[in-house]
């Protein structure tokens, strides 16, 4: 009663502003770039930084002093100088083993690193050898990709975060999920759940468009390609089937570019890191510049000294790119026929992911689905927006009405039974939270331990399925052999994570269990980098924050004294004093290590000599357009 | 059943009557139960429907995020009891498979029964008439795929479907007659049934479904 008093007496905005808002946040951890966004005032906004982006590049830099880089300055300055110190699109490796396709590629510029205790065995995690002799992990890479979202988050909210919704390809396996949800927490966060992409998209559609009906999700982006095909109704966002392949994005139109321009300048199969990288780099902005013109060069230095150009038509980038998008049609077909919708019966097609913007995959769409997709929310943008609004009801924020999200397991899960033939317990697109239960007997006299492997997959055999993890039961009372019987319980969780149990059925013993993950670290490993990492966490990020203000404090204190230098005689009485005043102020705070009272200097800085800066600026306009014809200045100034 | 948090009785609901905390499931409970259902085959779907999406609301772990362990244990295997539920009565082949289940008698299904008894369970198999014909079906459909004989391979799995459906009306009506000797009628028909479905994903090269197979209330 009070409080509802209060808000009525409370005549200004700033209650609505703090008491209605939560401090959880939705992170999109793409392949390409990641964003982090909150909802504030009831509406979802993605979070930007001082120069107003919101997205950060996903790439990672590791310099040889143990400084690590991430976001523009480490894709566009340092991975062509450190090509194999700066991992890009990290997200591919999550949860994937050292021989998987993606570790095996010709056209990497990445070296991997054996590790003792991996290396004899097939399995294993992928680790990357990067400068000062690390070798770190694709969730530890990640992991600094999400610091810098919360180190955003925290700046914007003023304090701690509550938690965080990451949002995964909903194709992404159990492996692949465990790996994001342990990134996570080793950067200090609260993970609430991991949210499936397409999910998140149509809940921020859903619910901003107030749509109704049966719609698929195309989600095409750097990496990963993932369709679900959803039922919205009174609130109820319910997904009916889901499919796709997490590794294929566009990153693969990229490689396939850059295969063909290889091979067009005589550089076929080259293993040069720096050749690697630059090549990838030109056919991404090659195939950027081809959404919008018919044909595209650039300059690419091949050999040292020798600079190529690079050409390529929009009809020649789609003939490459063509039969990689092609391999988006299957998994289509049978989330459609999963889901027992036919194509003409949709509501809509809901587009996201930056490879969208592509003409080609946009025409691509429209003639499978037979109709124009919706693309009114910026699809790089939408996966974060509905992540925030996810992130917000799980920490109790209001005015979501009866939102409710099902969502389905991607893949089918089961245990290798004899002859190496998979038995599912749980079937793909089953409704999470789910569980089945499988009851097994002992084969030897007073055995007390039983192997199990678990896989994730469509086919018969184990052989084609995704290895997830071998289990040792143990503790089983010493019995004749088929009298134990083990009941192995399957659950998987709303974040679609797979947990297994076992219990002795006729001793109701519980049977202690030995996790081993094919592909990912165990619990011990990644409690013990999270306590590592504890005793550092907060410091690296402040650290990194304050270096990024030096610089900027060290860039405007010599543009400021060369103005000065420069341009004596427009500098107004006093002026000088005021600006060396600021000036002073600027490098006192650069000296300490608070980066909030260098920020503030530098704002001080801005607005002491802000008046002397237009004048110097209006005074070099006029020299550049003296002489010229008006409409060509307009036409300049606007063009700007 | 006494309530974790407030220690006072709880009451037969997901909640607790006193506190109004979430209560672990009862693991034994009826499927049909869980979603207000009569036990039998003709059930109203919609209904079912409504009242799934209704108690998703009230117990699914999104609610209780941020709440006590014990209240997201809770929450966690309420709603994996829900969603099994409703995956069994929504299919008219699970449906009846169930309601077999609970009747005790065991047609080689991998679910276990909730509180099943085994000593009373009766296992069901094929005649061999039966599986000598769908051998020969099956050969016959092998060599038209094998010819590229498309339009035969789409007329028998049209056949083969029609005489699902058949079956299907055949497994309704028995289970839903209230007479025991009807139910090992209506599950030798499932065990058939099972067949039919395998050979109609042969013939079309996805998964076989049946419609609807539900009547009013």
């Amino acid at each position: 009663m009070a409080e509802a008093l209060f808000q009525i007496a409370e005549p200004g905005e700033s209650r609505a502003k703090h008491a209605c808002r939560t401090r959880a946040v939705g992170i999109d951890l793409g392949t390409t770039n990641s964003l982090v966004a909150i909802v504030d005032a009831g509406r979802p906004a993605a979070l930007a930084d001082e120069q107003g982006r919101a997205m950060v590049p996903s790439v990672v830099h590791y310099a040889g002093d143990g400084r690590v880089v991430v976001g523009e300055d480490a894709r566009d300055r340092l991975a062509a100088d450190f090509p194999r110190d700066t991992i890009a699109s990290v997200k591919r490796f999550m949860g994937r083993g050292r021989h998987d396709a993606e570790a095996t590629r010709k056209l990497t510029p990445y070296r991997f690193a054996s590790v003792d205790g991996h290396a004899a065995s097939d399995e294993g995690v992928v680790r990357f050898a990067v400068a000062g002799e690390r070798a770190v992990t694709p969730l530890e890479v990640s992991a600094e990709i999400l610091r810098v979202l919360r180190a955003r988050a925290e700046e914007a909210l003023g304090g701690p975060l509550q938690g965080a919704v990451i949002t995964v390809p909903a194709y992404f396996d159990d492996g692949q999920r465990q790996a994001t949800r342990d990134a996570g927490r080793l950067a200090g966060l609260e993970v609430l759940r991991l949210l499936n992409e397409p999910t998140a998209a149509a809940l921020a559609y859903g619910l901003d468009k107030q749509a109704e009906g049966t719609f698929a999700v195309f989600d095409l982006g750097g990496g990963t390609f993932d369709v679900s095909i959803l039922k919205l109704e009174n609130g109820v966002f319910e997904v009916k089937s889901t499919g796709g392949d997490s590794a294929l994005g566009g990153d693969d139109f990229d490689r396939a570019v850059a295969e063909a321009l290889l091979a067009r300048a005589g550089a076929a199969g080259t293993t040069d890191a720096h050749v690697v990288r630059r090549v990838l780099d030109a056919a991404r902005a090659i195939k950027e510049q081809l959404t919008t013109e018919t044909k595209a060069a650039i300059d690419v230095a091949l050999a040292p000294g020798k600079t190529t150009t690079l050409r390529l038509t929009r009809d020649e980038m789609e003939a490459l790119v063509a039969p990689v998008l092609q391999r988006c049609a299957p998994p289509l077909k049978r989330a459609m026929a999963d889901a027992g919708v036919e194509r003409g019966h949709l509501s809509g097609v809901i587009l996201v992911g930056g490879a969208t913007r592509m003409p080609l995959v946009r025409r691509f769409v429209e003639e499978w689905f037979g109709q124009k997709p919706l693309a009114d929310i910026d699809p790089d943008e939408v996966v974060a927006l509905g992540a925030a609004i996810q992130a917000d009801m799980l920490a109790g924020g209001a005015g979501h009405g009866d939102v409710l999200l099902l969502d389905v397991v991607p893949l089918s899960l089961g245990l290798e039974t004899m002859g190496g033939v998979a038995e599912k317990l749980i079937h793909r697109n089953t409704t999470v939270p789910c569980g089945a239960k499988q009851t097994f007997t002992t084969f030897a006299d007073k055995q007390t331990g039983f192997d199990l492997h678990v896989v994730q997959g469509e086919r018969e055999l184990v052989a084609e399925c995704r290895s997830l993890a071998r289990f040792t039961l143990k503790g089983i009372p010493p019995m004749p052999a088929g009298m134990a019987r083990l009941e192995v319980s399957f659950m998987v969780d709303a974040d679609g994570i797979l947990r297994v149990s076992a219990r002795e059925e006729t001793t109701g013993q519980e049977a202690a269990i030995e996790v081993k993950p094919s592909y990912g670290l165990t619990d011990d490993e990644v409690e013990k980098m999270i306590l590592d990492s504890f005793a550092h966490a907060e410091d690296d990020v402040k650290a990194r924050l304050l270096a990024e203000q030096r610089v900027e404090a060290d860039g405007i204190v010599a543009a400021a004294r060369a103005a000065m230098r420069d341009s004596p005689e427009m500098l107004e009485t006093g002026e000088r004093e005021e600006i060396e005043r600021a000036l002073g102020g600027v490098e006192a705070a650069r000296g300490g290590s608070d980066h909030h009272a260098i920020r503030l200097a530098i704002e001080a800085l801005d607005h002491a000599s802000k008046p002397f800066a237009t004048r110097r600026m209006n005074r070099a306009l006029e020299q550049g357009f003296r002489g010229r014809d008006v409409d060509a200045v307009d036409a300049k100034l606007g063009g700007r | 059943m006494i309530c974790w948090s407030c220690q006072k009785q709880a009451g037969a609901g997901p909640l607790c009557a006193a506190c109004g905390a979430l209560q672990p499931p009862d693991d034994a409970a009826d499927l049909f139960a869980v979603l207000g259902l009569p036990a039998r085959y003709a059930v109203d779907l919609a209904a079912g429907e409504a009242a799934y999406k209704d108690l998703s609301r009230q117990v699914h772990p999104d609610r209780y995020a941020t709440a006590d362990p014990r209240a997201r244990r809770a929450s966690l295997a309420r709603t994996v009891q829900l969603n099994q539920a409703w995956r069994t009565i929504k299919d008219p082949v699970r449906r009846a498979e169930y309601l077999l289940t609970r009747a005790g008698i065991d047609i080689g299904g991998k679910q276990p029964t909730p509180g099943g008894d085994e000593k009373r369970t009766v296992e069901v198999g094929a005649p061999p008439a039966f599986l000598m014909e769908i051998l020969e079906l099956n050969d016959e459909l092998a060599a038209a795929q094998r010819k590229g004989d498309t339009v035969k391979v789409a007329f028998m799995a049209e056949e083969m479907r029609a005489r699902a459906r058949e079956t299907m009306k055949t497994i309704a009506a028995a289970l839903d007659a209230g007479v025991p000797a009807q139910l090992h009628e209506a599950a030798r028909s499932l065990v058939a049934l099972r067949y039919y479905l395998r050979f109609i994903e042969q013939a079309s090269g996805q998964e076989a479904k049946l419609e609807g197979g539900s009547g009013a209330g």
